[in-house]
């Protein structure tokens, strides 16, 4: 043996008899730590999935990363906590006062800036890293399929949106409830908190899938929070100019239905179609004098359009991902 | 131990015995129409350290991938543990671990967190994937420096984490692909001591890619080399080097004499450097070459056994096995030998 390695192998040793955690025994060297099979039992690929998921949706939220991974999904969340909050606040003081705040679109603004932002900032994170580090073939050679490692990213993504999004609407419920008194009440703002809960689960699933597919083209992350940020932002600014645009041809003309610019302007956007297809599923077109310009969506006769969209790309936008997954490089 | 099969399959497909770990038969792999990566290559692999050797781009990352059943070959057939590469990916990558040519870590998390989070990957429950991610990480010799984060470690360090990863899932197989890449030279002889190590007292069988022969032949048992995706020899390293064993006879004057003496004897010495080079027969070649030595009253200044290294083995012309040429083992590269 050449006398670097035995430099090395005495390195070795004397660490090993340093770090003395059971495993070594008196003679205090490397050599001495037997191998140990493990022979006990193996899990199979849901219950690896299930490991990934997990994994995956903590560091969406920094957990067990740097102090610096945790500012912003904590910054974003407090920040979308903060109506529900003030509710709560404005109610235990003036308990006759109505909430100030909707279980259907929260305050669709707010929510629309916060998870612009938290999508920007985590999809990346859970995939653009994976690409950046050419971590991806230490995943592939281990038993799971390729399938299997997008779609735990979308349900990690999903449920981390899900998250952002239910636990305000859950905080305001209890803010509310608190001020109430008979199980009738209770049972009322239950019932409005459901198609709440359900109408954010179309905000997370959209969210997500559209997020991470764009994510998942680079493996770079400034460049993937610029293409995720980037068309989300501007589209969402177009669509209110757009239906600006349309609203206000639509008042000279004073007719009684809106302009098809004005109600097809929310197509463009993720924010608006989603905005869109509350109207269409409350039966609320939101014609004439209704238009409110931070909830810009008008959408006449067009309901089912935003439906079909809204369904459309969230299967375009997970079909692209799984075929990113499958074409991605393990060289 | 290992055999080889002939190239364009004269007898019919071997099933898999229990002491054969990888088989592959003509498999090819070609990337578009341009490129062929690997070209009906043939080779049983049993247990043990197997080195995989060739120059870059000879198609050792390719067979690695085929392997684990990252890649789809072109054609022929490749298996691990008798699990056909195509259809039984899955059960392969149960059964092996991995360590990628290239950088493949996250700097941002630590070691501790990156190979108990594999482990689980590899389908270890929680508690089993944290101890035996320890117990990987202190088998390559990560103590404290684990609690650290990657982005802080040393080309060496990194390399003994992908290592440790690989390891963490207690795999039957290794499938390292140039473990020493970029490691100096101590670096270089711990790598090969750690994988010397769990290929022996782990008996975990081990296929090592590399580029660089002298490593492959201080500890493999078993030797597969390929270029430009063919078979160039695959056999054992005592039967490879056995074969070709060779006195090294310096004499400060008369080599002249000295040749034409063993040539009487029977030997066949051939001009090396400044001395001869005789085929070793037994211990009868150590005598002749002492008494002609002796006979001829010559200052004899150096006797010594030579292995051949490797890729002059590879050397179909005998006269090329001869030629002087840089004297460092363990740094040398494949040259491009002259299989025909």
């Amino acid at each position: 043996m050449p006398a670097d390695a035995q430099a090395a192998a005495g390195q070795f040793g004397s660490a090993a008899t340093e770090s003395n955690n059971g495993a070594i025994d008196s003679a205090g060297v490397i050599h001495n730590i037997g191998y140990r099979r493990y022979d006990d039992v193996r899990l199979g690929r849901a219950a690896i999935v299930r490991a990934l998921i997990w994994h995956s949706l903590r560091s969406a939220f920094g957990i067990r990363r740097g102090a610096k991974a945790k500012i912003f999904p904590a910054l974003l969340f407090a920040l979308i906590c903060l109506p529900a909050a003030v509710n709560a606040v404005a109610l235990a003081t003036n308990p006759h006062s109505s909430p100030i705040v909707g279980y259907d679109d929260y305050i669709p603004s707010l929510r629309t800036v916060v998870m612009l932002i938290f999508v920007a900032i985590e999809a990346p994170n859970l995939v653009s890293a994976d690409l950046r580090n050419h971590t991806l073939p230490l995943y592939f050679a281990r038993p799971i399929h390729r399938i299997d490692y997008p779609v735990a990213k979308l349900v990690a993504f999903v449920l981390a949106c899900l998250a952002m999004i239910e636990i305000p609407l859950i905080l305001l419920y209890l803010g509310i409830v608190s001020q109430q008194h008979g199980a009738s009440q209770v049972w009322e703002q239950t019932l409005r908190l459901g198609p709440g809960l359900l109408y954010g689960a179309a905000w997370a699933v959209l969210l997500a899938s559209i997020g991470l597919l764009l994510a998942s083209t680079t493996g770079k992350r400034v460049f993937a929070m610029c293409a995720i940020g980037i068309p989300l932002f501007f589209s969402w600014i177009l669509a209110h100019v757009l239906a600006q645009v349309g609203v206000q041809a639509f008042s000279a003309a004073g007719v009684g239905q809106p302009s098809a610019l004005a109600s097809l302007a929310g197509l463009i956007s993720p924010f608006t179609l989603l905005g869109g297809l509350l109207r269409w599923l409350q039966g609320n077109p939101a014609i004439g004098p209704a238009y409110h310009p931070l909830q810009p969506t008008t959408i006449g006769n067009y309901g089912p359009v935003y439906g079909l969209l809204f369904a459309g790309l969230i299967v375009a936008a997970i079909a692209g991902l799984i075929v990113r997954y499958r074409k991605v490089g393990v060289a | 131990m290992i055999s080889q099969t002939m190239p364009h399959g004269g007898g019919p497909a071997r099933h898999a015995a229990p002491d054969v770990v990888i088989q592959t038969s003509v498999l090819t792999k070609r990337y578009g129409t341009a490129v062929t990566a690997l070209d009906e290559l043939t080779v049983v692999v049993g247990p043990g350290i197997t080195g995989l050797i060739g120059a870059n781009g000879a198609g050792k990352s390719t067979l690695i991938k085929i392997l684990l059943g990252l890649l789809e070959p072109t054609s022929g057939t490749a298996a691990v543990f008798g699990h056909d590469c195509v259809t039984g990916g899955f059960a392969i990558r149960t059964l092996t671990g991995y360590m990628p040519e290239h950088d493949c870590l996250p700097p941002d998390v630590t070691a501790t967190e990156l190979v108990t989070h594999f482990g689980r990957i590899s389908g270890l429950p929680a508690t089993a994937a944290r101890e035996r991610a320890a117990d990987s990480l202190r088998h390559v010799g990560l103590y404290e420096e684990r609690y650290r984060q990657i982005g802080t470690y040393s080309t060496g360090m990194k390399q003994r984490v992908k290592l440790a990863q690989a390891l963490v899932g207690d795999p039957r197989l290794l499938l390292l692909d140039e473990p020493t890449n970029g490691l100096d030279p101590a670096g270089r002889t711990a790598m090969l001591e750690l994988i010397a190590r769990i290929g022996t007292e782990f008996g975990i069988s081990i296929l090592v890619a590399s580029h660089l022969l002298g490593e492959i032949e201080q500890i493999c048992d078993q030797l597969v080399a390929i270029d430009a995706g063919r078979l160039l020899r695959a056999d054992t390293i005592s039967s490879v080097t056995q074969a070709s064993a060779a006195l090294l006879v310096e004499v400060d004057e008369g080599v002249d004499l000295l040749q034409a003496e063993l040539v009487k004897r029977g030997l066949t010495p051939a001009p090396f450097q400044r001395g001869l080079l005789v085929q070793l027969a037994g211990d009868e070649t150590y005598d002749a070459v002492r008494d002609s030595v002796a006979d001829l009253g010559l200052p004899l200044s150096r006797m010594e056994q030579r292995r051949h290294r490797i890729e002059e083995l590879f050397r179909t012309d005998p006269a090329l096995a001869d030629e002087p040429r840089a004297d460092v083992p363990g740094s040398q590269t494949m040259g491009a030998p002259s299989a025909s």
